[in-house]
């Protein structure tokens, strides 16, 4: 059965996956420390939301990062803070590289499936919302069939986040790049802000799950599929920040001379190309039971898992855009 | 006797005189018909001068006319020439044109097929995309499969250990 919630649907979901293995130093500290910001602005400015926290093959003999969450946000209301666990055999039946420890496009799946929200946001559990984009979202303005995109700034990666607010994350000063983005794809550190209305995001069905031999350049994927299914991609107008340049850009020249041993899979895949995802994607049929107030489990069922390969989903763009005509 | 002076071939002075006169008469006629001869001489050889000079002109005009002639009959062969020579060049430019307007429909054909090509380049470079991404998913799934396979195999080994079978 399928974990709706109750009560009104709120204007905002928003996605985050994660799990307890401290990913790229203090990972639970620099989760909460957003969250805690987003949520109150997004409180302040009166935009009805939903934390919607997936983990993702969660570790065994340590707590579970839901847990901990519930724990940190226990003000919130359930309706408000919503975690699925995922079985970790999901993990292990799902794969098709070894290399890749956490398929984060497939648990962001998981949690757009569940979304509630009129909007679905998919983003990172260390990013932090600027003041233009809570000012859009308060407008409540935002239209059906558009994917949203918002450049990232990185922040120097030395900044003392203990008390972070505006006046850190505004200051030029603390800015070290500007992920650009251009049309007509607007990628470039995709994965942390794209924001699409409910019934598009369960049309689009959610990231690649056929391909899922390298989890990155997934989310410019997901781009792709938005643009050849005739969906406009635009520049909310206004960047979210992160703290530091990421994992991806610390670890990446470790892996320039050998890009198939990469830990998110080969740099060069064809990722212009379109997925279909099957009925079952965001692990639709598995089994949830409550294990705690506001977080659900999924439990293992190969019902659950689709075909290992399933080729007939992988198309190329020219012939989803004639389909799609 | 009236008539002696008569016969003795004298004349009276009346007569004389009168003859004299008219002597004079005639000699001064003769004079002036002399001075017209003259006169009429020299137009003669005026009119003469005037005619040969006339008839040098004529001559002039005539080879003036027979070369303007000549210049005409070279110019209606040249107008000829050149009317050939237009006409040539209306056939030639008639030709141009006939193949400027083939080569404008074989440039439209061309760039109609160029724009056939680049659209079947680009679907056959997607679906080359296509085809590689399957090879890599399918790839991955062998490597998958494998992995699993050794374990499941060692695993009975292991199996196979405890039942007391030779490992």
């Amino acid at each position: 059965m399928m974990s709706g919630g109750a009560g009104p649907a709120p204007y905002l979901t928003i996605i985050a996956t994660g799990r307890n293995d401290d990913f790229g130093g203090d990972f639970n500290g620099r989760f909460f420390r957003a969250l805690h910001f987003n949520h109150q602005q997004l409180v302040a400015a009166g935009i009805t939301h939903e934390f919607v926290f997936v983990e993702w093959r969660p570790i065994d003999k340590r707590p579970l990062l839901a847990s901990l969450l519930a724990d940190e946000f226990a003000d919130v209301s359930s309706l408000s803070l919503r975690s699925f666990v995922v079985d970790p055999a999901y993990h292990e039946a799902l794969s098709l590289n070894p290399r890749l420890q956490f398929q984060e496009f497939i648990a962001k799946n998981v949690g757009i499936r569940r979304a509630r929200g009129a909007f679905v946001l998919t983003t990172n559990t260390d990013i932090y919302f600027s003041r233009g984009v809570i000012a859009r979202l308060k407008e409540t303005a935002l239209e059906p069939g558009v994917l949203y995109r918002a450049a990232r700034h990185d922040l120097m990666s030395a900044l003392d986040v203990s008390d972070i607010g505006w006046d850190v994350l505004e200051d030029e000063r603390n800015c070290e790049i500007v992920n650009a983005i251009r049309p007509p794809l607007f990628t470039n550190a995709s994965g942390d802000f794209l924001l699409i209305d409910h019934q598009t995001s369960q049309q689009i069905r959610g990231f690649n799950e056929v391909y899922r031999v390298a989890k990155i350049h997934i989310d410019g994927n997901f781009c792709m599929k938005a643009y050849v299914s005739d969906i406009p991609i635009v520049d909310i107008g206004a960047p979210i920040y992160h703290v530091g340049r990421g994992t991806l850009h610390a670890m990446r020249g470790m892996y320039n001379a050998r890009p198939g041993d990469a830990p998110w899979g080969d740099i060069r895949w064809k990722s212009d190309v379109v997925y279909d995802n099957g009925d079952g994607w965001g692990l639709g049929f598995a089994p949830e039971r409550e294990i705690d107030r506001g977080t659900t489990f999924l439990a293992f069922d190969w019902e659950a898992v689709g075909p290992m390969v399933d080729l007939r989903r992988v198309v190329s763009a020219g012939l989803q855009q004639e389909k799609a005509l | 006797m009236k008539r002696p002076p008569r016969i003795l071939g004298l004349v009276p002075a009346s007569g004389y005189d009168a003859l004299e006169e008219q002597r004079a008469k005639a000699e001064s006629r003769a004079g002036k018909l002399a001075q017209q001869l003259e006169e009429y001489r020299a137009n003669s050889r005026v009119w003469k001068t005037k005619a040969e000079d006339a008839l040098g002109e004529l001559r002039k005009a005539q080879e003036a006319t027979a070369a303007a002639q000549k210049q005409f009959r070279q110019i209606e062969k040249q107008r000829d020439e050149h009317s050939r020579n237009a006409q040539k060049l209306k056939e030639e430019l008639d030709k141009v044109r006939r193949l400027q307007q083939e080569r404008a429909a074989e440039l439209a054909d061309l760039k109609q097929r160029l724009a056939e090509s680049e659209r079947d380049l680009v679907i056959a470079r997607e679906q080359l995309m296509a085809i590689e991404v399957k090879l890599d998913i399918l790839e991955g799934a062998a490597n998958v499969l494998d992995g699993r396979t050794r374990e499941l195999l060692t695993r009975r080994s292991g199996l196979g250990t405890e039942s007391g079978t030779a490992v």
